[in-house]
């Protein structure tokens, strides 16, 4: 199946209104943690579903060992977030929030659902809000446990041809914490988004 | 004469957005730039006298774009215009200069709001 790439305006457009969620998201962080995140330029890609892991893998650089948390969404944009943590990312999180012992592994789990769970639901609800859709989200799940970053995604379980991929990174000032936030979205997602974002141009 | 003011954003999208939200009665001339570097060289060809600046952007970012006029001088009214809404950045971005802090996305009634408080329209 082709696609028809998004357009120098759709990508424009995406790129703001992600700018906008990931604030938004990155406020939510920063009153939870008490602390000063540092956002980036978010980077939007299309690509065939053979590059996806390869694509991730660029994205969130070669770091040894991750965490990852996922939540499925759906509705009006169906696909998946993911919230990619490095493998001292729990560590710096239990320090900001005041945790005095090291953290039993059922702990570290929950702090980190918690935690993409509010920069899921953060950013997903500042896509939601500017460009006028609705979504309903899963309960965020581990998906891996201090895995490489190559083995995060497994192409079997795709059925598409195409993946849209958006990402967002906050790290934490004067702090090793690092996290990376991914949507995937499938063809018919982009479809769907490409149709969202032409009517909130014409809007504006 | 028309105030000459440039808007700093890496969003073709929203530097329009921002044009929208400015007063029509405004007299100005507006000049766009893409990045900090394009920013800090609209304002060494006088075409800055208010500056709606973005705070991330790729090339050259905001606080650096702050730092620098700062350390020339500043001679130029900064009203920062930013999706980070933390009031950790909007603390920064004051002490660094900035007069204003808008939250994106922008509101036609906040901007003339800010104008107006500084008496600049």
């Amino acid at each position: 199946m082709s696609l028809t790439p998004l357009t120098e305006d759709q990508r424009d457009a995406l790129q703001e209104v992600l700018n906008i969620a990931m604030g938004q998201a990155g406020d939510s962080l920063a009153r939870i943690l008490d602390a000063f995140v540092e956002l980036s330029v978010p980077r939007i890609r299309v690509v065939d579903v053979s590059h996806v892991a390869d694509t991730v893998r660029e994205m969130v650089g070669d770091r040894h060992e991750v965490t990852a948390v996922r939540q499925s969404f759906f509705d009006d944009l169906r696909g998946e977030a993911l919230v990619i943590f490095g493998a001292n990312g729990c560590k710096d999180l239990a320090d900001l929030m005041g945790y005095a012992e090291e953290l039993d592994q059922q702990s570290e789990r929950e702090l980190l659902l918690d935690v993409a769970n509010v920069l899921v639901g953060a950013i997903l609800n500042g896509i939601t809000e500017t460009l006028g859709t609705e979504l309903s989200y899963s309960a965020p799940s581990i998906m891996a446990e201090k895995a490489q970053v190559e083995t995060l995604i497994n192409l079997d379980q795709l059925s598409w041809s195409h993946a849209l991929l958006l990402e967002v990174n906050y790290s934490l000032e004067n702090r090793d914490f690092k996290s990376h936030l991914l949507l995937l979205m499938a063809e018919e997602a982009i479809d769907a988004l490409r149709g969202a974002i032409d009517q909130f141009m014409e809007s504006i | 004469m028309a105030t000459p003011i440039t808007i700093v954003d890496d969003s073709a999208m929203s530097r329009k957005l921002m044009i929208r939200a400015l007063p029509p009665e405004w007299d100005i001339e507006i000049t766009q730039a893409a990045n900090g570097k394009e920013a800090l060289d609209a304002y060494h060809a006088g075409k800055a006298d208010v500056m709606f600046l973005d705070l991330t952007m790729p090339v050259m970012d905001g606080y650096e774009v702050l730092e620098t006029l700062k350390k020339e001088g500043l001679n130029t009214f900064v009203i920062v215009v930013s999706a980070d809404i933390q009031p950790k950045a909007q603390e920064r971005v004051m002490s660094l200069g900035a007069m204003a802090f808008i939250k994106k996305p922008v509101n036609t009634d906040e901007v003339s709001r800010i104008l107006k408080e500084f008496g600049i329209i």
